[in-house]
């Protein structure tokens, strides 16, 4: 048996599930204040309906960290940043507390200025009179020399054994600093609470004498270990919407261009599957309107869904996004989106009469028929879907190309078939797919698709290797790994992939998920002569290699 | 604040030899630069996906012997169209200005394109001037190219253009590649001044070009009152450029940029691609999108490094005295060429094409029309290694042509495709029409763009 939970910003979802069929769902209100009780609650209904039968397998998905970082209530950290010669500084002052060291390194990790001793003690007793525990230090091409970051971590732990330090090298290792800047300020702020919550999860389950391996959705539809989330707090935000999407992945699990709508009460979450691989946001997830290194889905969300309120207003048909309570078929003051569609369609949601007579009760003295009203709230609904569907598209479409081979083939998304998930996709996705005249899936358990999207979804590991020749180094961009290459022999494309794919191993052996290495795959493999006069001296490589999204052994598809 | 339109297009897949100083390593240590400072994720910079650019746009301002085919890549066409899709994002009003930040290169490449001439084979920043003026109706554009090598190609391709101001400011001809942009090239009869040459001498400093643009360029395209600037952005004028034997700094091309404000940009030579090329890149996007450039410098750069010989600035400021009397005189020029030469005004050239070890002899007539800048009438010949002799015949017929110059051009075209001709190819370029035939004559065969 696996379970999995979803904590979404209203409700929780867990369901149950025997491999092929869910055996149990749970739905209970979000208690904002106290998530892990909501959880523990859901886990209790799950476990009593399991009756004793062995669990293999229970994945989280919580909105814990992406709440902190909404109300930016997380720990008081610090910046300690080494920028060298570039940008202007102020670029980089995000944050409060940002102090700015000497010492650069540059894009083939040559040092290029040292750093000042003195100069990081004067700034770690500045922060310490601040009240500040936390640092993260984070310089500009650290991925590619971590020394300088290191350097000023052991010089903050002399001056001040008690501070926690991050660098930036160990927290994001991809080029953009200031992306590597945000994550890493964001991962030290949420820490301690993520480790917190992660203990209580554990102690918990001690509790319930449950010793199965327990897994944390990542934004990146892929699980990692609780025990491994607890350095990578920042991996845990969005994961409502990966869950979804994972989920309408699961429950279609075919390889073609599909929307994912995940239309709840107030919602509509719309994600996209490209051959059936979901879509990254190019620039990764986005919060508080900082771009970061974390890997995330490309989700576009619609203040609009079931339960969204229908009103006339001096003659114009509104469509409101404030929820007013449930749609009046399930006994709501409000006819609402659903009760429409419920009308048009006859579709005998809940008290359709009730649909019926709100509905009427609205167009009373107006001079509006049913037929119009209807009409034009469908169409309204479907246009700034459609509209969001649209601008994904385009944006995927003209996202850079950096080669000729990418120009010339170019991108385009022709859509094949909707999948509806979520409570009131039943009602609205239908219709909106006979519109654009392509194939519709309103799967079965779409409405805990989250849920099982959790609970399948199986563990992603991506990583990214930078072998410079001349320089017999190599970096790769997780957890600051970094080495030399041997010396003496030619070292070729086949070499670098070797070395992609040894640390890929490595790294999926230490999370427990060595299983899954032999999915892995390269989707990136760049080779660079490095010339000087007319002799090359040497070759720069840049290959990665992920166990992208996907799900585990067992799981083959949902019985019909 | 509009952003500044951006498109980064390395070409990584692309290289004229492996070890070829136009290799896929150019713009490598650039883009690292450029992405690990997070300078696309700012408000200020608007990055655009390349395309690729039409066949026609080439034809417009090319004879590509024997069709555009032959003498491009997939590459060529990215190049271009990055080119044309920052011109669009600036001409809708999407962004201020823009950067295409773009290889291969194109500023060597002239009218008729046998081959590979200084690592181009077509002429990015034509191929957009024709392109904005077709498709956006301008007429009055200014070209500054600020590489270290002479824009011959470009020179060569609006020399006959009154309303194209091509001021090419670079490292002495008689010291470097293509050996030519001397100040005595002003461009043909009906369009004097408004080509201006600028040759430095090596060793020339932030100092020297600075004179040179606040003293020479700023004031004239302040008297030519252009719709548009574009700054032909090579970066090899740089103290550490491999190829070169200048002084400028990164700081010194960003200052330029800030004081040009170029509408836009686009990237040409530039070789020293570990040491200049992320810095300078780095400057020339900065002062575009108007951000601060004070902390940009290259590692090795100390403000005292460089010093203009007062030599030099002596030279200099000579220079710029002759060529800003020469621009100013263009008028009065043009007035005297009209009543001195006859109908058709007859030139002879050698033109070599370094890459593609090619030789080729043209002759060029030009129509001295009272109300355009006349048609042109070329003949070359030339003996390429691979396909042998080819004789082409091409006729030219300007933008803002007239009705006269059209139809004299139609008819010398359709006289020489009707009968027995000793050329192999025959073209007729109607960039007023916008239509563009070849005719192969061995077979008949007529393509029209
Ligand atoms: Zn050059
Ligand atoms: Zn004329």
């Amino acid at each position: 048996m696996l379970i999995g939970i979803d904590v979404g910003g209203t409700f929780t979802d867990g369901v149950l599930f025997d491999g092929q069929a869910v055996v149990t769902s749970v739905k209970q209100p979000t208690d904002q204040q106290n998530l892990k009780t909501t959880l523990l609650k859901v886990l209790d209904d799950l476990l009593t309906a399991s009756a004793g039968a062995k669990i293999h397998r229970i994945v989280f998905s919580t909105t814990l960290v992406t709440n902190l970082l909404a109300t930016d209530s997380g720990d008081k950290t610090a910046l300690l940043l080494l920028p060298g010669p570039g940008l202007p500084l102020d670029t980089y002052r995000l944050f409060n507390d940002t102090f700015f060291l000497k010492g650069s390194v540059d894009f083939r990790g040559r040092e290029l200025e040292a750093i000042d001793k003195a100069e990081v003690e004067k700034a770690v007793d500045a922060i310490k009179v601040r009240g500040i525990k936390k640092i993260a230090v984070v310089g500009k091409f650290s991925n590619r020399n971590s020394s300088q970051e290191q350097e000023v971590r052991k010089i903050i732990m002399k001056r001040d054994p008690q501070m926690e330090v991050a660098i930036g090298s160990e927290t994001a290792g991809q080029l953009n600093f200031l992306r590597r800047i945000v994550t890493t300020y964001y991962s030290v702020m949420t820490q301690s609470t993520w480790e917190d919550f992660a203990s209580e999860i554990e102690k918990a389950l001690a509790e319930r004498g449950i010793q199965t391996q327990v897994d944390i959705l990542k934004a990146d539809g892929g699980t990692m270990p609780l025990q491994i989330s607890r350095s990578k707090p920042c991996e845990t935000v969005f994961t409502g919407p990966a869950a979804s999407t994972m989920g309408g992945k699961a429950l279609t699990m075919n390889p073609k261009n599909s929307v994912v709508l995940d239309i709840g009460g107030t919602t509509v979450d719309i994600s996209l599957l490209i051959g059936g691989h979901p879509l990254y946001a190019s620039k990764g997830a986005t919060i508080q309107g900082h771009y970061t290194h974390i890997n995330a889905f490309s989700v576009r969300s619609i203040p609009m869904g079931g339960d969204s309120p229908i009103s006339i207003d001096q003659g114009n048909i509104n469509v409101l996004s404030r929820r007013r309570g449930a749609a009046a078929c399930f006994g709501g003051d409000y006819p609402t989106v659903t009760d429409v569609f419920n009308q048009k369609y006859q579709l005998g949601i809940g008290v359709a009469l009730q649909s019926s007579q709100k509905l009427a009760e609205l167009i009373k003295g107006t001079g509006i028929d049913m037929e119009t009203l209807c009409r034009a709230v469908e169409d309204t609904v479907f246009n700034r879907i459609q509209e969001a569907i649209q601008e994904m598209f385009m944006e995927w479409e003209n996202e850079p190309a950096y080669r000729v081979w990418e120009v010339v083939h170019g991108r385009k998304f022709d859509v094949e078939e909707l999948i509806g998930i979520g409570a009131a996709s039943a009602a609205i996705v239908p219709g909106l797919a006979g519109r654009m005249q392509v194939e519709c899936r309103i799967p079965k358990y779409a409405a805990v698709a989250n849920a099982l999207g959790a609970c399948v979804a199986r563990p992603t590991l991506a990583l990214q290797v930078h072998i410079d020749t001349q320089n017999k180094v190599f970096a790769i961009d997780q957890d600051g790994l970094s080495g030399s290459i041997p010396a003496g022999r030619s070292f070729q494309m086949k070499d670098a992939k070797e070395l992609a794919q040894h640390h890929l191993v490595e790294i999926a052996k230490s999370r427990g998920m060595e299983q899954y290495a032999g999915e892995a795959e390269f989707y990136l493999e760049e080779q660079f002569n490095v010339i000087r006069g007319w002799d090359t001296v040497g070759k720069i490589f840049d290959v990665g290699v992920q166990i992208s999204p996907g799900f585990i052994e067992e799981y083959q598809g949902v019985s019909r | 604040m509009k952003p500044t339109g951006l498109i980064f297009f390395p070409a990584f897949d692309w290289a004229i030899s492996p070890t070829h100083p136009e290799r896929e390593e150019r713009l490598l240590y650039t883009r690292d630069q450029i992405f690990e400072e997070g300078i696309m994720d700012l408000p200020q910079i608007r990055e655009y996906k390349p395309r690729m650019a039409e066949r026609k746009d080439i034809a417009r301002v090319h004879f590509c012997v024997p069709d555009v085919d032959a003498q491009i890549t997939e590459a060529h066409l990215v190049s271009a169209g990055s080119s044309l899709v920052i011109a669009d994002a600036v001409m809708k009003g999407e962004v201020k200005n823009g950067f295409a930040l773009v290889r291969p290169p194109g500023h060597h490449a002239m009218t008729v394109a046998h081959g590979n001439r200084g690592f181009c084979n077509i002429n990015n920043e034509a191929i957009m001037v024709e392109y904005l003026r077709k498709k956006y109706g301008l007429r009055k554009i200014a070209i500054v190219d600020t590489d270290v090598h002479h824009g011959d190609g470009t020179q060569e391709m609006f020399w006959h253009d009154p309303d194209i101001l091509f001021i090419s400011f670079h490292q002495d001809g008689r010291t470097l590649y293509p050996g030519t942009g001397f100040i005595e090239e002003l461009g043909g009869p009906l369009a004097y001044g408004s080509t201006i040459n600028i040759p430095l001498p090596p060793r020339t400093t932030d100092m020297g070009i600075h004179y040179v643009l606040d003293n020479l360029v700023l004031p004239i395209l302040d008297e030519f009152k252009p719709e548009l600037v574009v700054n032909s952005a090579g970066q090899d004028n740089h103290y550490s450029d491999p190829l070169a034997n200048m002084c400028f700094s990164a700081q010194g091309y960003a200052i330029l940029n800030s004081k040009l404000a170029p509408d836009i940009a686009v990237l040409e030579g530039g070789y020293s691609v570990e040491t200049a090329l992320p810095y300078v890149n780095m400057g020339i996007i900065m002062a575009m999108a108007g951000i601060d450039y004070s902390n940009l410098r290259e590692p090795d750069y100390s403000p005292t490094r460089f010093k203009e010989s007062s030599q030099n600035m002596q030279y200099i400021e000579k220079l710029v005295a002759t060529q800003l009397a020469n621009f100013r005189q263009r008028e009065e020029v043009i007035a005297r060429n009209r009543l001195e030469h006859k109908k058709m005004y007859t030139y002879y050239k050698s033109i070599f094409y370094d890459t593609d070890g090619i030789h080729e002899e043209q002759s060029t007539q030009l129509r001295m029309c009272e109300h355009c800048a006349g048609y042109r009438v070329i003949e070359s010949s030339a003996q390429h290694p691979r396909w042998g002799l080819n004789r082409v015949y091409c006729l030219s017929v300007p933008s803002y042509g007239c009705p006269d110059c059209q139809a004299e051009a139609q008819k010398l075209y359709e006289d020489m495709t009707g009968s027995r001709n000793k050329y192999n190819y025959v073209y007729l370029q109607d960039r007023v029409k916008d239509v563009y035939k070849s005719l192969e004559s061995a077979l008949s065969l007529e393509t029209v763009l």
